[in-house]
């Protein structure tokens, strides 16, 4: 019933040329979308251009196809979760007044729109607006923030459009030159990059997922931002921060960035950033620095990465502490001859030095990086090295003769015990595959050579 | 004659399974990959980070190290004449290298049935707490370790090859040497002269010495199958374009290891008809 009458005020809206003054313009790249185009709008618009401003509208469940545009405050509140479907040309809903709500709906973008137009599941280009508990799907971006201060985006979904190339789709969350904002236990799959921010100062990200997607989360040129008790997997890098300033950030899991080329954390030209009690666990590189100066790493975990630390030269007066270096391959790759990033005080798991006076440090330094680690830094084939035993035999005969070359990373200090560590999570499981078989064709093989075995030395000898 | 191959076989894999080496080189072999699967878990906190492929890399290295050992010393040691047997066997009216082949191939059953029991208890191990992921690679692993016990004792039959005598003493020096070249010096030498020519020479130089030696190939190869380009990072897609794909990378491998097998084994022949026993 209540949908028959939005219709009927739908078709009046199209009759109505005065109300959309913009719509009939294409828009450009790079420009704001303006009001939909009538054959485009929702269903929901008139109900929303009748309310006052600062009214709450509730929507009821149904399927609603086309776009929305919300220019003066007010609240829209989904009960039954509705089903918001876009015209299939840009973003859903376009949020263009301050105080704007959008709370409890689900968004179908149907992979329309265009990278140039940042098309949206939510698209906000006004300050103070809120975006809570909705799930948005087949969206470029899931929700943009267009100079959009003080807005909030809580508790959504956010899938992106699947079978698309990276560079095809947008962000999960995406930021531009928006001063304060606040993301909060969100989930975002298979887009982009989950959080972009760019341009963006005092923002907060906590208690988020971002996963299946290139970057998790990106800041370019966006000083003092914080991010806390996150989860990045499964990208090209879990984290990027380049360009910034000031950023400080605990415990989130950088977790199993396994790809060509991959890095649990990258920093690229940042400096003053503060990392604590995160862990990057699983990642091809753990932690990648390039051109950065006078960042603190404390009481970090890296574990089980190929290299834990890749440090460029061109960086300096970088300091970690308090960190664990868990089960890598190798600690650290140095590009570049020398170093001044202090390693001191950490702990080393395959550091074999002994603590016999007991004061919690090992008698003697550890060194980082041997001959052969320079070496694979400077040279892409000598990785195929990597495992074998020259290449024990080379740091071994640094460690026995130092003549080789001085070296230049050392923990001076390093901690003869693992801090506590926090729990690494459990994959999801996919045992539950050819389990069986496996085994049982490994008892075949233990059991046949224990045949020919002892069968051998019953057989007569001819 | 290929009775008398078969009867050769039989009769040196009866030896060798007889013999104390190969059976300490079963109970160790077995030992240390029990080792290896078990503390692979004990070490990553009982959490599974990298199950699989971690502990079977530890696998590969065990592998490497302790194969072509194994099979070089059991090789002279069997192979080698001793005056009176060789004496009244070569006596035999065979030819000396079906004599020859036979008493390689009974060597080569006896060792990859001790490897078989390493691998079969790792597997258990290993399978039943990671789930059944990499049993292919599981697989290709066992069977490069068999081509590669193939490989050693194809050499080991060069060096014994008519050292009868004192020079069977000589002989086992030589196995520990080839060893010791083939496990670690070859790679050092690699990786000395790479350091000294331009990046995409020196690139080229690193990956045809992975190629050519047998050890590198099957450590190339193992960890690949195992691990996928994870193994090597970038340095494994600039394996793969240098071989034009993975079943080039595999053609060239295998081919790299059968020359390794044929190659020796032929010279052996060789060298065995012509010498005075």
């Amino acid at each position: 019933m209540t949908r028959l009458r939005l219709l009927v005020a739908a078709s009046l809206l199209a009759a109505a040329p005065a109300f959309g003054g913009t719509d009939m313009a294409p828009v450009q790249p790079g420009q704001l979308e303006g009001r939909p185009a009538a054959g485009e709008s929702s269903p929901l618009q008139a109900l929303v251009d009748r309310a006052a401003p600062g009214a709450t509208v509730e929507v009821g469940p149904g399927r609603y196809v086309g776009d929305l545009f919300l220019d003066k405050p007010i609240r829209l509140v989904g009960r039954g979760r509705p089903l918001l479907v876009g015209a299939g040309s840009g973003s859903v809903v376009r949020v263009r007044g301050p105080h704007v709500t959008v709370e409890g709906f689900d968004i179908d973008g149907r992979g329309g729109g265009d990278l140039g137009r940042d098309s949206s599941g939510v698209h906000v280009s006004a300050p103070a607006a809120a975006v809570r508990g909705c799930r948005i799907v087949r969206c470029l971006f899931g929700v943009y923030l267009r100079e959009a201060p003080g807005t909030v985006v809580e508790d959504c979904e956010i899938t992106g459009i699947p079978g698309k190339d990276p560079g095809e789709k947008g962000s999960g969350l995406h930021v531009w030159n928006t001063d304060g904002f606040a993301f909060r236990r969100n989930t975002v799959v298979d887009v982009r990059d989950g959080f972009y921010i760019q341009s963006s100062s005092h923002g907060e990200i906590r208690g988020n997922v971002a996963r299946d997607l290139r970057y998790g989360i990106h800041y370019m040129f966006s000083d003092d931002n914080v991010f806390e008790d996150n989860v990045f997997e499964n990208g090209a890098a879990g984290g990027a921060l380049m360009y910034s300033k000031r950023i400080r950030f605990r415990r989130n899991q950088f977790l199993r960035n396994r790809g060509f080329a991959s890095v649990g954390l990258l920093f690229k030209t940042c400096d003053r950033v503060v990392a604590e009690a995160n862990l990057l666990a699983d990642n091809a590189r753990g932690l990648f620095i390039e051109d950065s100066y006078d960042n603190v790493f404390r009481g970090n975990v890296v574990a089980a990465s190929d290299v834990a630390l890749v440090v460029y030269a061109g960086c300096g007066r970088n300091r970690f502490e308090g960190n664990s270096f868990v089960a890598n391959l190798t600690p650290l790759t140095l590009v570049g001859r020398t170093t001044d990033t202090s390693f001191d005080g950490n702990y080393w798991s395959d550091n074999p030095e002994p603590d016999l006076d007991g004061d919690g440090r090992s008698d003697r330094p550890y060194r980082l990086s041997s001959v052969f680690d320079h070496f694979r830094g400077n040279l892409l084939a000598a990785d195929l090295f990597s495992q074998s035993f020259a290449a024990s035999a080379i740091g071994a005969a640094e460690e026995t003769f130092p003549v080789l070359q001085e070296i230049t990373a050392v923990d001076h200090a390093p901690l003869a015990r693992a801090p506590a560590l926090p729990d690494v999570p459990r994959r999801a499981p996919r045992r539950s595959a050819a389990h069986g078989p496996a085994v049982a064709g490994s008892a075949g093989i233990l059991v046949a050579g224990t045949a020919l075995l002892a069968l051998g030395r019953r057989l007569p000898a001819s | 004659m290929k009775g008398a191959f078969l009867l050769c076989a039989r009769q040196e894999l009866l030896l060798a399974v007889r013999s104390r080496w190969t059976q300490i080189f079963a109970f160790v072999f077995a030992g240390l990959s029990l080792a290896v699967s078990a503390s692979g878990y004990a070490l990553s906190g009982g959490h599974g980070i990298q199950d699989f492929a971690r502990t079977s890399a530890s696998l590969v290295q065990l592998v490497l190290l302790l194969v072509p050992l194994s099979a070089l010393l059991i090789g002279v040691l069997s192979l080698a004449p001793e005056r009176g047997a060789a004496e009244l066997l070569f006596s035999q009216p065979l030819g000396r290298p079906v004599i020859l082949l036979g008493q390689v191939a009974g060597l080569w059953a006896a060792l990859t049935a001790a490897q078989a029991i390493g691998f079969g208890a790792a597997g258990v191990v290993v399978f039943s707490n990671a789930g059944g992921e990499g049993l292919a690679g599981f697989l290709v692993l066992f069977a490069g370790s068999s081509v590669l016990t193939a490989v050693f004792l194809g050499i080991a039959a060069l060096l014994s090859a008519g050292a009868v005598g004192r020079r069977r003493a000589r002989a086992l020096a030589l196995a520990l040497v080839v060893w010791f070249i083939a496990v670690v010096l070859f790679d050092v030498a690699a990786l000395g002269l790479a350091s000294l020519l331009r990046s995409g020479t020196a690139s080229r130089v690193l990956i045809v010495s992975v190629l050519v030696n047998p050890v590198g190939a099957l450590r190339t190869g193992a960890l690949l199958a195992l691990q996928g380009t994870t193994a090597f990072g970038s340095a494994s897609l600039a394996f793969l374009r240098f071989t034009k794909g993975t079943v080039g990378a595999g053609l060239l491998l295998g081919g790299s290891l059968l020359l390794w097998t044929v190659v020796p084994l032929a010279l052996a022949t060789r060298r065995l008809s012509r010498a005075d026993i």
